[in-house]
């Protein structure tokens, strides 16, 4: 490196990324770009960074193939934390392997990160967790430890694994410490935070009470049959039927756990599911139509039985019948019932889900992003939304070593 | 062109507090090296640091037989190695490109990095004298007897070469091992070159090629 360059990479070492900026903001060369684009990244314009960091990789000569690779890794970086997942997984690929063939473990094992990273936020929870198999936090420095646990406990919560998460979280919190970056420690907070905030309202035998991820997970693996309104689907153990799409078997479902063991009157049944104000003989007809379909799709796990006033649920094995909702009513509980999945979403395939317009679904979203609860990333017809964020998506930027070749 | 394989005789560090050597020179007994914001003092017998002066140092390092001149950021200070101040600066020729420094016969020589070239210059104006184009990416400069050797670094290759002052042609290569950088240089007078490793931390004496009969 040259002089001015160390002085540069000196000055961002050390958290000064207006002092590196001022020292090469007038050359073109590649080592300074590269650093103009780290630090402009540390500052917070993501966009110039990007531009940067690529000329740089452009910059650098055929035989600086290492200099070349980190201003990859750190580009794809910087694509993941502003949300813009155009960036090409084969392009980071190639650049780890570079960085393992010459021996740069630690950025090889970013570089790793930032893709399992990136599944994660897309939902592909089975190849997140396969690509994270490969690595050994042991061989990391403290900051990149933390974003590997915050990575497995975001793993764990959407699998509602709390124990798991727990564990993680303890660890990111330690590697965090170690590595004394106060946002990330702060990131591992909010973490650890969403553990013990509620999760769900439980209703059983006209009671309520709130859960937290921990108890969600323990009910679920319960004797109970579950009515779970956050996802919309029906279960007991491992038996699970979905309802996402049949909404108004959903609701008889609902409406007929929070009432068990008592049964529902059929007025109130369809005042909930059909929202009929007054029934008439075809209301009944339909009723009864619909009853029959939840009957079918019920048939593993409960009997809807009728009595001299409506209906019953009546479990076949479970001992008990609860329901299990968000933790406040949500106006727009379908929408989230369908990404509490984990998956990530167009608006257009949550529309033909939920047999709603693309506009409302749309309103939808947008009111649910304006209140945090959900979140996108991709634009115009790539969009993609998925549930509220969850661990495993660090916005802090623990970008590269300084560039330059040596 | 003569060719050969770095003999490395002993390796000093790396130094507890130092992630990286810029430059390196030698005063007759000790080996200077600049770390960032210190020049270190090495006892190159027993390999230790005997002191550090607080200076900025991010490239190459030089001394005259009183003074150590050393680049930091755009400029040349000169220091006085005693106290640690810095007696005078002018600029470096390369803007802040610079990398690698010696002193011979009166005059600096400056290397410059990515531009590739080898500046002598006034060493009391900055003034440049005359410049020699290399071929290479230069990351260190050091005149031994009346030859001028300079080191280059890209990627994973490094060598140490000595190039025809005058024409700038490459007379002879020294390769270092692959992933073995050389950041500053610096020779004993004798048989031993002194580099700088970069971000390795480390110090490397690599043997200077015998003389034959016939010298150039």
């Amino acid at each position: 490196m040259d002089s001015l360059i160390t002085a540069a990479a000196r000055a961002l070492a050390t958290g000064d990324p207006l002092g590196a900026l001022k020292r090469v903001a007038l050359r073109g060369d590649a080592p300074a770009l590269a650093l103009r684009g780290i630090a402009m990244a540390q500052l917070g314009e993501l966009v110039r960074a990007k531009a940067l960091l690529r000329s740089a990789a452009r910059a650098f000569g055929p035989k600086e193939t290492l200099a070349r690779a980190r201003c990859v890794v750190a580009e794809a970086e910087i694509a993941l934390v502003s949300r813009d997942l155009g960036f090409a997984p084969k392009a980071l690929d190639a650049a780890r392997v570079a960085l393992e063939s010459h021996g740069d473990r630690v950025n090889a094992a970013h570089a790793r990160h930032l893709e399992v990273r990136r599944l994660l936020l897309i939902g592909r929870l089975d190849d997140a967790e396969h690509a994270l198999a490969g690595l050994d936090p042991a061989l990391l420095p403290p900051a990149l430890r933390a974003a590997h646990e915050l990575v497995v406990a975001g793993i764990a919560m959407r699998r509602l694994r709390t124990r798991v998460a727990r564990a993680a979280l303890e660890r990111a919190s330690r590697a965090a410490r170690q590595a004394n970056i106060p946002a990330l420690k702060v990131e591992v907070e909010t973490a650890a935070l969403a553990l013990d905030t509620p999760a769900a309202r439980l209703i059983a035998r006209g009671e309520e009470r709130l859960l937290r991820l921990e108890d969600v997970e323990a009910l679920l693996a319960s004797k109970a049959l579950v009515v779970d309104a956050c996802r919309y689907v029906v279960r007991y153990a491992r038996n699970v039927v979905p309802l996402a799409t049949r909404p108004v078997l959903f609701a008889l479902a609902r409406a007929l756990g929070e009432a068990w063991p008592s049964d529902v009157p059929r007025s109130t049944l369809l005042a909930q599911a059909f929202r009929a104000r007054h029934a008439d003989e075809s209301h009944r007809a339909r009723l009864r139509v619909e009853i029959g379909r939840l009957r079918t799709a019920l048939k593993s796990l409960a009997d809807v039985s009728a009595t001299e006033r409506g209906f019953a649920l009546a479990p076949r094995v479970a001992h008990d019948v609860v329901v299990l909702a968000w933790p406040v009513d949500e106006e727009h509980a379908a929408v989230l019932a369908f990404l509490a999945d984990g998956e990530s979403w167009s608006s257009s395939a949550l529309a033909l889900a939920l047999g709603a317009s693309q506009r409302t679904v749309q309103r939808a979203l947008d009111q649910l992003a304006a209140e945090g609860k959900v979140q996108s990333y991709g634009r115009g017809r790539a969009r993609r939304w998925m549930a509220r964020p969850l661990p495993g998506f660090t916005t802090t930027l623990l970008l590269p070593g300084p560039l330059p070749s040596d | 062109m003569k060719r050969s394989s770095a003999d490395i005789i002993r390796e000093y560090g790396p130094f507890p507090g130092v992630d990286r050597i810029n430059g390196v020179t030698f005063d007759g007994q000790q080996v200077w090296f600049a770390s960032g914001d210190k020049l270190n003092a090495l006892d190159p017998a027993e390999g230790k640091v005997l002191r550090s002066i607080e200076v900025a140092s991010h490239a190459g390092t030089a001394f005259d037989g009183r003074h150590l001149f050393q680049i930091a950021e755009d400029r040349i200070h000169k220091i006085d190695p005693k106290t640690g101040r810095v007696l005078a600066t002018i600029p470096a020729p390369g803007g802040g490109g610079d990398s690698g420094l010696a002193w011979a016969e009166g005059t600096l020589w400056v290397g410059q990095h990515r531009g590739r070239k080898i500046h002598q210059i006034d060493p009391d104006t900055g003034a440049i004298l005359r410049t020699i184009e290399s071929d290479r990416v230069v990351t260190g400069v050091t005149w031994v007897d009346d030859e001028l050797w300079h080191g280059t670094w890209e990627g994973d290759e490094s060598d140490v070469r000595r190039i025809d002052p005058q024409s700038g042609e490459v007379l002879e290569r020294i390769e270092m091992p692959e992933g073995t950088g050389v950041s500053g240089l610096e020779s004993d007078g004798g048989d031993r070159f002194f580099c700088g490793g970069g971000g390795s931390g480390k110090i490397r004496a690599v043997r200077r090629p015998k003389r034959t009969a016939a010298r150039k």
